[in-house]
């Protein structure tokens, strides 16, 4: 079985680690020490580019990358720091703000020290009582120390952290989202470019991360590159020629929650499969896994078909779905998926900002139609369409036949991609909201669609077994661009 | 909304621990305008709910317009604009929770407390008769891991069923 390797969560349950002295006996403080004394801020910004770090809030983008935009000439930049964790199945910055705030801290110290940042914003949803608690009372013993405020620790460097707290709203974890919220105002996205890394908040250069990003920092500037890049696969990208590596190291706090006997985060090399994730969390309570979503609920489903699917940004993003913010959702055969995706459709059409006009009202008429069919109130015409698939040259397309199908069914699809086009992968909203909205509900409907089917047909929610409900990959373009990624060091 | 047609009966002001807590907030930040959550979090710590001579005086604050301020405290869902209960109980029912049977726990709360849900425009139909409690559906927690979870005003309350429900309000 995959062991644990617990760096970031090593000392979580330590007694009191969230103070000051105990935090220093385990080493607490010393790689941002190591920082300041051994390297130059563009050193630090280079060993986070080697180290192959992806933020680890839901898009997966080099972290290095991200600071090489930051002009250094634009003052003053900030620091926002995303500890709104909203997304459903995803639980693992909570602990890290209740239990090792001063992780935190250090992690935020690092990232300021190289990017020559003097203010930080940590930005805490709303319902974070005790982990903003928590973080504040680390900050003010940080500012006891020396550690925060002007002139820390001798070196000339000012760096001020902020607690700012937010009021219940999802779409504020969305980093522009964020970046308006802070401001005061309406968390609504805005548009990009420009990018926060140009533009933020307050129309500053800013640094968007999230608490389990920032807390990497301290591990790899401690215990180098090297050690860092020997977690986790690194792929081949064969775009490139020669192919080009990329990189999924390190850990990552996966949650995982659902359907299984221990549901909770686990520290786990990126990279190993959906099947022996469910394995370390205690197995499935269940006889069968029907689906798992494996990067938060707006991640496309993943069936049974998939469990091989190692769960890396690389291998999940040619699976056509992502790992997100890591948050697994292990559902087993009891579970209805037009039921599941009922649930999320709520939550999306709750939480859409409402700006853009495909997203205001797009999500709301999915999740009608969705309800529709779990009433057993689904439209039983049907309509012929044109049947895509594989096509003679061999990608995805029209296959020139045609299939039958329930006009809800078309109707979903079609108000779905039209939101935003899982197929081109467009959208045709502000932000990337509207794709969390319709590739769960493409995605749960085109591998699942026995079960919609049989909601319409019988006039009420009909679970099916595991086999019938789900549709095999050959006969479904859903799974179309699937295949094995190659490590780097196989080729 | 212009200043003058709101009416307000008794005007607002932060107390005296309050206005020194937000003198401090206030420095924060580079413009005033960007202390507005924290500030409307204080008010409503204070006030209850944010009413209207709230919005007035954190607009004064602020210096922003309270059509400003009404538009953040509209968009937000944990600002609310109308009285509720001393104990404001969150029931979490997005998947994670409804896969460990959330819909027990929101049942039973309904059935016990004898009131509604509570829905953003209508909060009153959630809450009990004495005033005592809000019952409110939200969205996830970010405690998956021990669902069922509710929160009862800043408390979070893990792997729950019927009878810890009622234990836990039998100690409220
Ligand atoms: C709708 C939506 C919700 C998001 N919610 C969160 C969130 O709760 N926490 C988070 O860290 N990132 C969230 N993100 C991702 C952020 O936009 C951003 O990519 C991230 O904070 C960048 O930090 P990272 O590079 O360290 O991951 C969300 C994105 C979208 C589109
Ligand atoms: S896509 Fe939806 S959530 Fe995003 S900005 Fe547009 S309306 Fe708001
Ligand atoms: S779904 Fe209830 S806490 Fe996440």
């Amino acid at each position: 079985m995959v062991e644990e390797r617990r760096i970031l969560y090593e000392h979580l349950d330590v007694p009191d680690i969230n103070t000051f002295d105990v935090f220093r006996q385990y080493d607490g403080y010393t790689r941002f020490e190591k920082a300041i004394a051994e390297y130059q801020p563009e050193e630090i910004a280079q060993m986070v580019k080697d180290s192959g770090l992806k933020g680890r809030g839901g898009a997966g983008f080099s972290t290095g990358e991200k600071w090489s935009f930051v002009p250094r000439d634009i003052e003053p930049r900030y620091l926002c720091c995303n500890a709104d964790e909203s997304e459903p199945g995803t639980f693992s910055n909570r602990y890290v703000l209740e239990k090792n705030p001063h992780l935190l801290i250090e992690g935020i110290l690092i990232c300021c020290y190289a990017m020559g940042i003097e203010t930080t914003y940590v930005y805490i949803r709303g319902e974070f009582t005790l982990g903003k608690k928590m973080l504040d009372a680390a900050i003010k013993e940080a500012y006891e120390k020396g550690y925060l405020g002007k002139d820390v620790r001798g070196t000339g460097l000012n760096i001020d952290i902020y607690t700012h707290p937010g009021a219940g709203a999802y779409i504020c974890g969305e980093e522009t989202g964020l970046i308006e919220s802070l401001e005061g105002k309406r968390g609504q996205p805005r548009n990009k470019p420009p990018f926060p890394a140009v533009q933020g908040v307050f129309m500053k250069p800013t640094v968007v991360q999230n608490v389990e990003t920032l807390c990497n920092l301290p591990f790899i500037v401690g215990n180098g590159v090297e050690w860092y890049t020997e977690m986790g696969p690194t792929y081949a990208d064969t775009r490139f020629d020669p192919p080009k590596p990329d990189a999924n190291t390190g850990t990552k706090l996966y949650c995982i929650s659902g359907d299984v006997n221990e549901p909770g985060v686990y520290e786990l090399d990126l990279g190993l499969t959906c099947s022996e994730l469910i394995e370390v969390a205690g197995g499935l309570r269940g006889e069968e896994v029907k689906a798992v979503i494996p990067g938060g609920s707006s991640a496309p489903i993943l069936t049974h078909y998939e469990l091989d699917t190692r769960l890396d940004f690389t291998s999940l993003t040619l699976a056509k779905s992502m790992l997100g913010s890591g948050g697994i959702i292990v559902m087993n055969e009891t579970r209805n998926i037009v039921d599941c995706l009922l649930n999320i459709m709520k939550f999306y059409a709750h939480e859409s900002c409402g700006q853009c006009t495909p997203c205001r009202w797009g999500t709301p008429w999915v999740r009608d139609i969705v309800q529709r069919i779990a009433d057993g109130d689904g439209r039983k015409d049907t309509i012929t369409r044109p049947k895509f698939g594989v096509a003679e040259n061999g990608r995805w397309g029209d296959t020139g036949e045609t299939e039958e199908i329930y006009e809800d069914l078309d109707l979903l699809e079609s108000v779905a991609n039209n939101i935003a086009n899982v197929d081109t992968m467009t959208w045709n909203t502000i932000c990337v909201f509207g794709i969390a909205v319709s590739w769960p509900a493409v995605s749960y409907m085109r591998k699942f669609r026995p079960e919609f089917e049989a909601a319409i047909r019988e006039g009420k929610l009909v679970t099916l077994p595991v086999a019938e409900a789900t549709v095999p990959p050959e006969e479904n373009y859903a799974y179309q661009q699937r295949f094995i990624p190659k490590e780097f060091a196989d080729l | 909304m212009s200043d003058e047609l709101i009416q307000i009966e008794t005007p607002f002001a932060f107390n005296e621990e309050n206005q020194r807590e937000f003198d401090e907030l206030i420095g924060r930040y580079p413009i005033k305008e960007a202390a507005m959550l924290p500030t409307l979090h204080l008010a409503q710590r204070q006030a209850g709910y944010i009413t209207p001579a709230v919005m007035k005086h954190v607009a004064e604050l602020l210096e922003v317009t309270v059509m400003k301020v009404k538009d953040v405290v509209t968009f937000y869902p944990m600002f609310f604009e109308e009285p509720v209960g001393e104990y404001v109980i969150r029931v979490c029912h997005t998947l994670p929770c409804a896969l460990r049977d959330c819909k027990v726990v929101l049942d039973h709360l309904k059935a016990k407390l004898d009131t509604d849900i509570a829905s953003e425009t209508n909060l009153a139909k959630g809450t009990t008769a004495d005033g005592k409690f809000t019952l409110m559906k939200v969205e996830c927690l970010a405690s998956c891991d021990v669902a069922p979870v509710i929160m009862i005003n800043d408390d979070l309350y893990k792997n729950l069923t019927a009878e810890k429900v009622d234990e836990i309000l039998d100690n409220l």
